[in-house]
């Protein structure tokens, strides 16, 4: 494998891209004042990233749900691996070198598609090389396995972060040990100490966005609904890069309330609003920009994502910093269905969110990288079926655009909405 | 590459049926499995039969319960498996889909349980919609952890302790100590005598091929321990009695998924290899490591400590463990290369490939990758690079 990048060179483009946008969202008074804060928290983001070497800050890469809340409170500056291979396929489309890169070191197409190519992206050397790799079981097989090559690829140690399956009170008290072990590894390892009341600052933060995160969800039920869908993408990646973090509170109050005030005002993201749709698993990054035209062109709309943006209720507390740390991994709307024994609980949850968000139809993204989802398609069919909702099933990858081509997307989304209309 | 022309003549025949009578039995039990003659004898005499569906599920406290356990495992041939992609989708291994499929068809109808283990998305899936759609009566899923910590052995022995509760909940009884005891002596045995057997195969010229002892594994988690460990017995004294000796192009190990299919085995050894030891669920990692019952531990705590240091599933972290028991294994039984099988989707293994190679390359020893579907036998496509891959280790024994 050669090194063909200066380390960090994806990570200045998407800056450059991330700041281009927001600069020209806050030039145009039609777009919402969120999107710009969104795209200067992004930028924001991958700046500190981009700097960190420079600025003598410690990195720690880290999967999907790891409880980055203790990184802040650590002053170490996080890496995301899968929203950063997500953003590479985004904003550079440079999925295609990453994967081959990722094939190169012996991944089989099988496994998650930002997986390999983060792997790809580091055998490249186009990341900056992470003082750590920290990951965990939550929330699959790709994830609690992705560890050990990073960790050989980059010649760094690591930390893995062992998420019981289920939830009795042992199970808790475990998850709190690991949280506990995985701080003084990283406090012997950066020789920085976790500040603790930092870290309650943030857990407060964090309570407060998912209270916003289920404000939001509740504004969504409104016919016409006022969400858009790229803001699917954006409520996702605020969670995953900047939890409990000011700029993440801010983006997300003012997303509140430009949506509320579209709620008073009987304004929908489409109009006319013809289609509500319940949307499973993640749709394609990127084809954001071809399904925004679509759901326009169609007047459909995306006004729940059971599998990831309906928080469970609970609260957090600051005076327990960690327990709440470790009961936010509870809280996780991918938690419900994605990891532990599938209970009547998350099955409920999918036909109550049809009923109560007055679905029409639901499109389930069947990415074939992701095993465990996938394997609730049929069920999910099934009852949604019971309740008269139909389901559409779409092939793809969430990164790679070779796997389900754009106009085969477009026929098949067509037909649904045909069959939708029909009825 | 190698030509199909010059794949080699079959040099490890399916032996004669006197040779090895014993073995002849456990064919029998494989070929009518799920309703094997032993399962439906237990289930006349009012017998219970949990299924289980992975390494880490304590089979012990089945047995000390009075119950039959036995494997859940798939059709052992490809197969279409209409079904099992319906439900499971097709991006599930089809170790899971192939299981899921026998279960909707009805061939585990006489199941009163099933057992699992969160070891896999696979596995932990399967369970999920064996719940849902088949409806055994009594199910019932392990948190394993995937460290080995202290905290993490506590966590297993709660869970295992769950386990044994729930268990006497439903069957109404209550499992004692002296129980536990007796089926630990039971399952020890059975382990100890797999041991004697793959003893066997470290030989020069072993007596017993891959192929017929993958027929033997499979037979060991399908019925009753107590005779299957009578069975092994005489399969020893039947081995012993005989003058079997099989040369070899080249000693092999086969590592990677579940598998039990005797037939993939037989193909690359119909081909000269020999298949003298192997690093899967359904073999060494099933039954290397005894429970250790000593001193002060009670019964329970030894089984859980055992399940959780059982020789390594990929899916325990780090994969060192798993790693150093092969290259162990592969110079114990001086095997001069791997075949390595990972099914499609099983990522776990999957992920291991890289780094595995990295190790057995740093010492001198190659590996052959695979991937393929549960059950195969072997397409003519894995016997050329089969036939390749021992072509090499030839070239490289001549030096
Ligand atoms: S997309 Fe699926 S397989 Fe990939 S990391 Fe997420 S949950 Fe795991
Ligand atoms: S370990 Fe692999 S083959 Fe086995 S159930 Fe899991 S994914 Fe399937």
């Amino acid at each position: 494998m050669t090194t063909s990048e200066k380390p960090g060179g994806k990570i200045s483009a998407i800056v450059r891209a991330c700041r281009l946008i927001s600069r020209m969202n806050q030039a145009n008074p039609e777009v919402p004042k969120s999107d710009a804060l969104y795209y200067q928290m992004l930028a924001n983001y991958y700046t500190r990233l981009l700097n960190a070497r420079e600025e003598g800050k410690f990195i720690a890469a880290h999967t999907v749900f790891f409880p980055s809340e203790i990184l802040y409170a650590m002053d170490i500056v996080p890496m995301h691996t899968e929203t950063t291979t997500w953003m590479m396929a985004l904003f550079l489309g440079e999925q295609a070198e990453i994967l081959a890169a990722g094939a190169e070191l012996g991944l089989a197409p099988e496994i998650c598609s930002p997986h390999r190519g983060l792997a790809g992206a580091f055998a490249l050397g186009a990341l900056p090389r992470p003082d750590v790799m920290l990951w965990s079981n939550l929330i699959c097989d790709n994830t609690a396995k992705s560890g050990e090559l990073i960790m050989e690829l980059n010649d760094c140690p690591g930390f893995f972060l062992d998420h019981p399956f289920q939830r009795s009170e042992a199970e808790e008290k475990y998850l709190i040990s690991e949280l506990e072990d995985m701080i003084s590894f990283l406090e012997e390892k950066s020789g920085q100490k976790m500040d603790w009341d930092k870290l309650s600052e943030i857990v407060a933060g964090m309570d407060r966005q998912m209270e916003l995160f289920r404000e939001i969800g509740e504004l969504r039920k409104a016919v016409p609904s006022p969400f858009h869908i790229r803001g699917f993408l954006q409520l996702l990646t605020t969670d995953y890069l900047c939890p409990g973090q000011p700029e993440a509170t801010e983006y997300l109050q003012a997303l509140r309330d430009e949506l509320a005030e579209m709620v008073r005002q009987g304004k929908g993201a489409v109009s006319p609003e013809r289609f509500r749709l319940m949307t499973l698993f993640v749709p394609p990054m990127y084809l954001m920009g071809f399904l925004e035209k679509m759901s326009q062109e169609y007047g459909a709309v995306s006004v729940v994502e059971p599998l990831f943006t309906r928080w469970a209720e609970g609260r957090l507390d600051p005076s327990k910093p960690l327990a709440s740390v470790a009961k936010k991994a509870s809280l996780i709307p991918e938690r419900r269905s994605m990891y532990g024994p599938l209970g009547e609980e998350a099955l409920k949850d999918i036909t109550t969110c049809a009923e109560q968000y007055r679905v029409d139809g639901a499109v389930y993204w069947a990415f074939m990288g992701c095993r465990h989802t996938c394997a609730t398609i049929r069920l999910f069919k099934d009852i949604l079926n019971e309740i008269d909702v139909p389901m559409l099933v779409i092939d793809c990858d969430i990164v790679d655009p070779t796997i389900n081509p754009q106009e085969e997307i477009r026929e098949k989304l067509e037909q649904f909405f045909e069959l939708l209309e029909d009825r | 590459m190698v030509g199909e022309h010059s794949v080699m003549p079959v040099t490890v025949p399916r032996l004669d049926k006197a040779e090895l009578p014993t073995l002849e039995r456990f064919r029998e039990v494989n070929a009518t499995f799920p309703k094997t003659a032993e399962v439906l004898a237990h289930k006349r005499q009012g017998g219970k039969v949990f299924g289980w569906l992975c390494t880490y599920v304590p089979e012990e406290i089945i047995h000390a319960a009075g119950a039959l356990p036995v494997r859940i495992t798939g059709y052992s041939q490809e197969t279409e498996l209409e079904d099992g992609n319906a439900y499971l989708y097709i991006n599930n291994c089809s170790f899971s889909r192939s299981c899921l499929q026998m279960g909707l068809r009805g061939e585990y109808d006489f199941l009163d349980g099933v057992v699992a283990g969160s070891t896999c998305d696979g596995a932990r899936r399967l369970f999920d919609l064996w719940h849902y759609y088949i409806k055994t009566p009594f199910h019932h899923v392990l948190t394993v952890p995937r460290k080995y910590t202290e905290k993490a052995h506590a966590l297993y022995y709660q869970q295992v302790v769950q386990f044994k509760q729930h268990l006497e909940e439903f069957l109404g009884i209550q499992i004692t100590d002296d129980e536990l005891r007796h089926s630990i002596e039971v399952y020890n045995e059975s382990r100890a005598l797999l041991r004697s057997l793959y003893e066997l195969r470290k030989q020069d010229t072993p007596p017993i091929t891959g192929a017929e002892t993958m027929e033997v594994l499979d037979a060991s988690f399908r019925m009753p321990k107590e005779l299957f460990n009578q069975w092994l017995n005489d399969l020893l004294d039947e081995l012993e009695a005989q003058d079997r000796a099989h040369k070899a192009r080249a000693r092999l190990m086969v590592v990677g998924s579940v598998m039990n299919n005797p037939e993939f085995i037989r193909s690359i050894e119909a081909q000269g290899g020999l298949v003298v030891t192997d690093e899967l669920c359904t073999s060494t990692r099933y039954w290397s490591d005894p429970v250790v019952l000593d001193g002060d531990k009670s019964p329970l705590e030894a089984i859980s400590r055992r399940y959780l240091n059982n020789f390594p599933c990929a899916r325990m972290v780090p994969s060192d463990g798993r790693f150093g028991r092969i290259l162990e294994l592969a110079r114990d039984y001086r095997v001069d290369g791997v075949v390595s099988q990972i099914i499609r989707y099983c990522v776990t293994y999957a992920h291991d490939l890289p780094l595995l190679r990295d190790k057995l390359k740093a010492q001198g020893i190659p590996m052959l990758a695979l991937d393929v579907e549960y059950g195969t036998s072997g397409s003519g496509q894995i016997q050329t690079r089969v036939q390749a891959f021992l072509e090499m280790l030839e070239a490289r024994k001549k030096g």
